[in-house]
């Protein structure tokens, strides 16, 4: 995904103060941290604000980064790993009164979900349609425990691989698998009983 | 975690922990052959694994369709404002353009032309061909008179002490070239003989210092006495000019002619 050396360079010029090498990361990562915080966190406020604290974080420990012990790019993701699951913890009262109707981003309309599968079919637009699916995955997804939920979204949505998922959450690879599959399974379970709920 | 029973651990010699850890490759479409045999038996005839592999390949295909979410706009900007906390709008255009390789040698080139041009396009007019053509005589002309030449400029050491030792010796060799110039002692002969043309109207230094001594506070009757008493014709009185004018006394004449 990233050439070594390249990065490594890129890493070295932002140290040394290159404003335009720090530009240059920012625009590479953005879209990949913002989609992680977006799917764990769910709401669109709440990723931008990771977002940008995942970048403050990143600027700050740069130095602290070393080419050999792995990619840059699962560096990243280590820190909003890390960063997400503290802002999970921190509001994890909030989110125990959320039922599972309850919207969870203000990209979905504001419906619950069981009203948005039941709407599933209704626009005849097929594009509108797939928006509005992919709005009520999202919302399932949320509710994944965030252990189960974190090795989803890195797997399937991110295309990261066993070994870098195994690094950035510090367990080993057949426990990222075991995740995964329940993780999925569990998803798949949700959406399955809201479904038929709603039949 | 689906509830397994003896039963089903042990069909077609698949264990239900076997085909959980070999869930995900078959999943992911790695395993084959006897390997893959067992795993789809074990699912079609254990009640609990069969619906933990179809509703892990449902929620694999649910998630596929998830697409990638765009960022705000603003985004960039307020990750850079938030971090270095500078504008950097001119700095994202430079990102994008990717810019040609330039050495340092180039860049101080292109650094000192840059700040000479306006110097340069004025002094290039040719009204000041002939200013420069005399300042370049005037320097060769002073140089040679110094004695420096060309030649000597590769042998100059830049130690400390044989800096120094040059600067003392360039320094004397000046101050001896100037005190034997011919016209300098004319000059101060000249000078020493218009002091001395001048000098009988001045005053000794024996009376200044007299007079600087008295303190008798008399008024100068005395030397007014001794003018008038001498001399029956008019006297003109004269003093030298100098720094040390004010340091002279103020002398009142009078003169008084004898119609006898």
């Amino acid at each position: 995904m990233e050439d070594v050396q390249v990065v490594a360079m890129l890493v070295r010029r932002c140290i040394a103060g290159d404003a335009a090498a720090w530009e240059e990361i920012v625009h590479t990562y953005n879209r990949r941290i913002y989609n992680i915080c977006y799917r764990f966190a769910g709401s669109g406020n709440d990723a931008e604000d990771l977002t940008q604290e995942v970048f403050i974080k990143m600027y700050r420990t740069l130095p602290s980064y070393d080419h050999t012990k792995g990619a840059f790019v699962t560096w990243v993701t280590t820190i909003t790993r890390n960063l997400l699951v503290d802002h999970f913890r921190k509001t994890k009262q909030d989110r125990m009164t959320d039922s599972m109707d309850a919207t969870s981003s203000e990209h979905e309309d504001s419906q619950p979900l069981s009203e948005q599968i039941q709407d599933q079919s209704a626009p005849p637009d097929a594009r509108v349609r797939s928006r509005e699916v992919s709005e009520t995955v999202h919302a399932a997804l949320v509710k994944l425990s965030p252990e189960l939920r974190e090795a989803v979204i890195l797997r399937d949505l991110q295309d990261m691989d066993y070994k870098e998922i195994a690094q950035v959450l510090k367990v080993p690879e057949g426990t990222v698998k075991s995740r995964i599959n329940r993780g999925r399974a569990e998803l798949a379970r949700l959406l399955q009983r809201t479904y038929r709920q709603v039949m | 975690m689906p509830d397994h029973t003896s039963k089903d651990q042990t069909s077609n010699g698949m264990q239900c922990n076997e085909f959980d850890a070999l869930l995900m490759d078959a999943i992911d479409g790695v395993l084959s052959g006897t390997q893959l045999h067992r795993f789809q038996v074990h699912a079609g005839s254990c009640k609990a694994c069969g619906p933990l592999l179809a509703e892990a390949e449902a929620g694999r295909d649910w998630l596929k369709g998830l697409t990638e979410v765009e960022p705000p706009a603003s985004l960039v900007t307020n990750i850079l404002a938030s971090t270095t906390g500078v504008d950097t709008q001119r700095l994202r255009a430079t990102v994008r353009t990717p810019q040609p390789r330039i050495s340092w040698l180039e860049r101080a080139q292109a650094w000192l032309f840059g700040s000479l041009e306006p110097v340069w396009a004025t002094v290039r007019q040719p009204r000041f061909a002939m200013s420069f053509g005399m300042a370049f005589f005037a320097l060769s002309v002073g140089l040679t008179v110094v004695g420096v030449k060309p030649a000597d400029l590769a042998q100059i050491s830049l130690r400390p002490a044989a800096i120094r030792h040059m600067y003392y010796s360039t320094r004397a060799q000046i101050v001896r070239r100037v005190d034997n110039v011919r016209l300098v002692y004319q000059v101060q002969a000249y000078v020493r003989e218009f002091k001395r043309n001048v000098a009988p109207a001045e005053p000794g230094p024996a009376k200044t210092k007299d007079k600087k001594n008295d303190t008798t506070q008399q008024p100068e009757q005395k030397q007014e006495r001794n003018y008038s008493q001498t001399e029956n014709h008019l006297i003109l009185a004269s003093a030298p000019l100098g720094p040390f004018l004010h340091d002279l006394p103020v002398v009142s004449v009078t003169t008084y002619r004898r119609l006898s």
